[in-house]
């Protein structure tokens, strides 16, 4: 409840404040800065969906100002719109363009995506400045800020109305993120391959949240219009997006917070810059902090020496310029780009980012109360166990240019067993596994899952047909906490259309979705370490862990690749008991593994591949004595 | 004007070989190099004295952000480098705008601008000396990357950082190199061009958003595909601005970017990797 009371309380002594202020302050200019916080605020909001959910630089959410501030400035000059139809319209035009350009974009990573937004930004601050019939080009578009039913909006309604909006976006971005979206979001930056493994869908989640993302930038586009009833292309183009950026690093990614706080540092800044006592007594502050975070360094010994000393040297230079220099709003550039280095390097949680861990110390904030466990038999009900073939692979092929890495491999796994799949390294078990597990394509060859054909070349889609697989190279969720990556992958579990999800609507299905969770960590004897995170647990707990993720897709074919490899000796008899345990819930798994202790104590079958062609089936005694096998493993007899 | 691109393309591709990170302020360095130069050429350095001087600045500003920008993320093994990359590119371009004014200026050179024609076409000794310029030093590099111990450091710290660390080739020193010859190519970039299309801080910005277009369309490991792709933008680029009207100069080569990103991530001549797990 504490809990409950300390951040909901924040929130909303933050809001009743910012509504509040009309009331008591009359300066038109002040109330001018609050207006276009809340623009801001909402603007950056939509950035860090992609900067800090997804983890992709984005550098063209200028652009989508731009495009909502002139969607909705058009509408009203040329068709005298409502204030909230050009608003919603804004809403929509930027959401479509941003689905339009998250399609090819987002295929892309890292860089190449940059340069994908960077691109758009450009293209559109083209269009907008050359197509003069519609926009009036480089002249500008004046327009009147249109009724909202009817009344005229003075600077304190307009502001009230910014105010509302961000509320609301707020509130709605809350409830998103902190639903299966939310975790679908992060757990796709952290590893795209593991989030299709997992059914969900990774380039889905992306488009819809660089769309929403974009969206957010319309609205805001469209209060920038209403606010300051002038535009000019120029307003957006890439300096502007330097800003957004500084904006939301400086405040903090992935925090709603955060996003409030770049947005006021946005606005403040030019006011900054306009003084030059101002400047220099805030350029000395910044060099104090940067120089207590060397002093704080030395002490921990943490911390990297470029990684304290280079915000030093930074602020020292913006220092020594706010001296120097007469007109500081010449080298408005250079400033910030000092800052935002020295941010980028020193601080890269941001602001909010330091004071969430610094608070959450202070006011020792106990974790939510998760719920009690569901029985396992409601989350992973036991399958009839008939020996039924449900996994055929007839004639399988993959070849990679002129390797020959899986060469016709013909296996029957039937329903309800452990089928072990072992052979030398190099023999085509990970390839197989990866043909059926649909990461890729085969080259020739049939798949059936119970008598239908399996999917192939889709990983999501496979996943989507009942089977679940874990990988060799473990590919955990590392920032998101054990219960977490469980949930992520829960099937059949997240109902609830996304409308009902931004109203706050999703709170029962979580609370279902960390009961089941929690049950399938119990499985794996992980659910004392349910709030950790993926990446702090040990080597073994993260073998574990990926067992638990796999199940909660409620998979009729399991696939174990090596979970053993590397683990110490308790731990592996720990995983015997946990595979032991699995297949007394009848479901059929397909287990490679190189210790044959493990094998021969769980395997109803084995299969065994070499130069990616079986050489040998039979039970676990029968593979053992086998001349072939034998000649595999050892080398011939000379 | 397509060779420029292409020489600027060719200097992302250099650090994205060794460390898979590109200088998103290349351009700026392009602008400052060239900047450079002609401070030294009013000091009264002879042309052919202040080429080599232009490149070894060009090679220092390169050493510069690999040191401030791109190092620190390559040992967190993040993608911070975009961000800093970007943040020190506006740093040198507000640098430029107050030391050297935001007005462009012209910078001289002892070759002849006059028109001749062969085979009826009009070219420039100007432009010809871009040719050269451009093919002699990647010719150059490449022969380097080909033919030295060192040139082949640079593919094996491209192939896999650790092991090559493992025999014994220093990554940061590899990686510093190829920050030190990209931004060579980019002074030499910036001395080609800059008679043709005089000096100014906004030089950078126009630069970059084509020379990335080639590179990525190009693919970023094809040293020849930069030179075609190079050329074809340049010649859809006049066309474009014969056809529309010069304010859409860049929109072709902007939305050819968007798609071909889209149809082929991994550039027309790029090779496409396989994913693993």
């Amino acid at each position: 409840m504490k809990r409950f009371f300390l951040i909901r309380g924040a929130e909303l002594a933050a809001l009743i404040a910012l509504v509040a202020v009309p009331l008591f302050v009359s300066n038109p200019f002040a109330l001018g800065l609050l207006t276009l916080l809340a623009i801001y605020g909402i603007l950056l909001i939509g950035l860090d969906v992609t900067v800090g959910y997804l983890g992709q630089v984005n550098l063209g959410q200028a652009a989508f100002l731009g495009i909502g501030a002139y969607t909705a400035g058009l509408l009203v000059a040329h068709a005298g719109a409502g204030i909230l139809l050009a608003l919603a319209a804004a809403f929509v035009v930027c959401l479509v363009l941003g689905a339009l350009l998250a399609l090819p974009a987002l295929r892309l990573e890292g860089p190449q995506f940059a340069l994908a937004t960077l691109s758009f930004g450009a293209l559109a601050v083209t269009v907008l400045n050359e197509w003069e019939d519609l926009t009036q080009g480089a002249q500008g578009l004046s327009l009147a800020r249109p009724a909202l039913f009817g009344q005229t909006l003075d600077a304190a309604g307009f502001y009230w109305l910014c105010v509302g909006l961000l509320a609301l976006v707020w509130l709605g971005m809350k409830n998103l993120l902190s639903s299966q979206w939310g975790r679908a979001f992060e757990a796709l930056r952290d590893s795209p391959i593991a989030t299709d493994a997992m059914g969900v869908g990774a380039y889905r989640h992306k488009v819809i949240a660089f769309a929403f993302g974009s969206a957010l930038g319309g609205l805001a586009g469209g209060l920038y219009a209403f606010d300051f009833k002038y535009l000019q292309p120029h307003s957006f183009t890439y300096e502007l997006m330097v800003i957004l950026l500084l904006g939301v690093v400086l405040g903090g990614r992935k925090s709603l917070w955060g996003a409030v706080v770049g947005a006021a540092f946005i606005v403040l800044l030019p006011n900054l810059l306009s003084s030059a006592t101002l400047f220099r007594v805030f350029s000395i502050i910044g060099l104090i902090i940067a120089l207590l975070g060397v002093i704080g360094g030395w002490k921990d010994k943490t911390a990297l020496r470029f990684q304290s000393l280079a915000p030093v040297v930074a602020m020292a230079l913006l220092v020594a310029g706010s001296f120097v220099v007469e007109h500081t709003e010449d080298w408005r550039k250079a400033i910030f780009a000092l800052m935002l280095f020295s941010v980028v390097v020193g601080l890269p949680e941001g602001l909010m980012g330091f004071a969430s861990k610094l608070l959450t110390r202070i006011f020792r904030l106990p974790a939510a109360p998760l719920p009690a466990a569901s029985p396992l038999d409601a989350v992973l009900p036991r399958q009839q166990a008939e020996a039924t073939t449900l996994l055929d692979l007839r004639g399988l092929k993959r070849y990679f240019g002129g390797i020959k890495a899986v060469d016709g491999v013909d296996m029957v796994v039937k329903a309800g067993t452990v089928h072990g799949l072992i052979g030398p390294n190099g023999s085509g078990k990970s390839t197989a596994v990866n043909v059926i597990s649909g990461l890729y394509a085969p080259s020739g060859g049939q798949l059936l899952l119970d008598g239908a054909p399996l999917p192939v070349g889709s990983l999501y889609r496979v996943a989507g047909a009942g089977v679940a697989r874990t990988f060799q190279n473990l590919q955990l969720f590392g920032e998101l906490s054990a219960l977490d990556n469980v949930m992520v992958a829960l099937r059949d579990t997240y109902r609830l259309p996304w409308p009902l999800v931004l109203l706050g609507f999703a709170r029962g299905e979580e609370k279902r979705a960390q009961a089941a969770a929690l049950a399938l960590l119990q499985l794996v004897g992980l659910d004392q370490q349910a709030r950790t995170r993926a990446r702090d647990l040990t080597y073994g707990a993260q073998r574990f862990l990926e067992i638990a993720r796999a199940l909660a897709r409620k998979p009729r074919l399991l696939i174990l690749d090596e979970p053993a490899a590397g683990l110490a000796h308790p731990d592996a008899l720990q995983l015997v008991d946990i595979i032991r345990r699995i297949h007394g819930r009848g479901i059929a798994i397909v287990l490679i593994e190189h210790h044959m202790d493990v094998v021969s104590a769980l395997c109803d079958a084995v299969t065994v591949l070499d130069g990616g062609q079986v050489i040998a089936e039979g039970s676990a005694e029968e593979i053992k004595r086998h001349p072939r096998v034998v000649e595999a493993y050892l080398g011939a007899a000379a | 004007m397509g060779l420029v691109y292409a020489l600027v393309a060719y200097g992302f591709q250099l650090t994205f070989a060794t460390s898979k990170s590109i200088n998103f302020g290349q351009g700026e360095l392009v602008m400052l190099s060239a900047f450079c130069s002609l401070t030294l050429l009013g000091l009264g350095v002879p042309y052919w004295l202040m080429v080599p001087l232009g490149l070894l600045i060009g090679a220092l500003l390169g050493l510069v952000v690999e040191r401030a920008a791109v190092r620190l993320a390559l040992e967190q093994k993040s993608e911070g480098w975009i961000l800093l990359t970007i943040i020190l590119g506006l740093f040198g371009f507000s640098l430029a705008e107050n030391i050297w004014g935001r007005d462009d200026r012209p910078f001289p050179t002892p070759i002849p601008s006059d028109p001749f024609s062969i085979f009826g076409v009009d070219i420039t000794w100007l432009e010809v000396s871009v040719a050269v310029g451009v093919f002699g030093i990647m010719g150059l590099i490449e022969l380097f990357k080909r033919q030295t111990l060192l040139g082949k450091a640079f593919d094996a710290v491209a192939a896999d950082r650790d092991a090559a660390e493992l025999m014994g080739i220093s990554a940061t020193r590899t990686v510093m190199l190829s920050y030190a010859l990209s931004g060579a190519v980019a002074a030499l970039a910036g001395i080609l061009i800059s008679p043709i299309t005089t000096v100014g801080p906004t030089m950078a910005s126009v630069l970059i958003l084509k020379a990335f277009s080639v590179a990525v369309v190009a693919g970023l490991n094809s040293g020849f595909g930069v030179v075609l792709v190079g050329l074809a933008l340049g010649a859809l680029e006049n066309y474009a601005s014969l056809q529309l009207g010069s304010g859409w100069r860049e929109a072709p080569g902007l939305a050819l970017l968007i798609t071909a990103l889209a149809l082929r991530p991994n550039g027309i001549f790029g090779k496409a990797t396989i994913r693993k797990v």
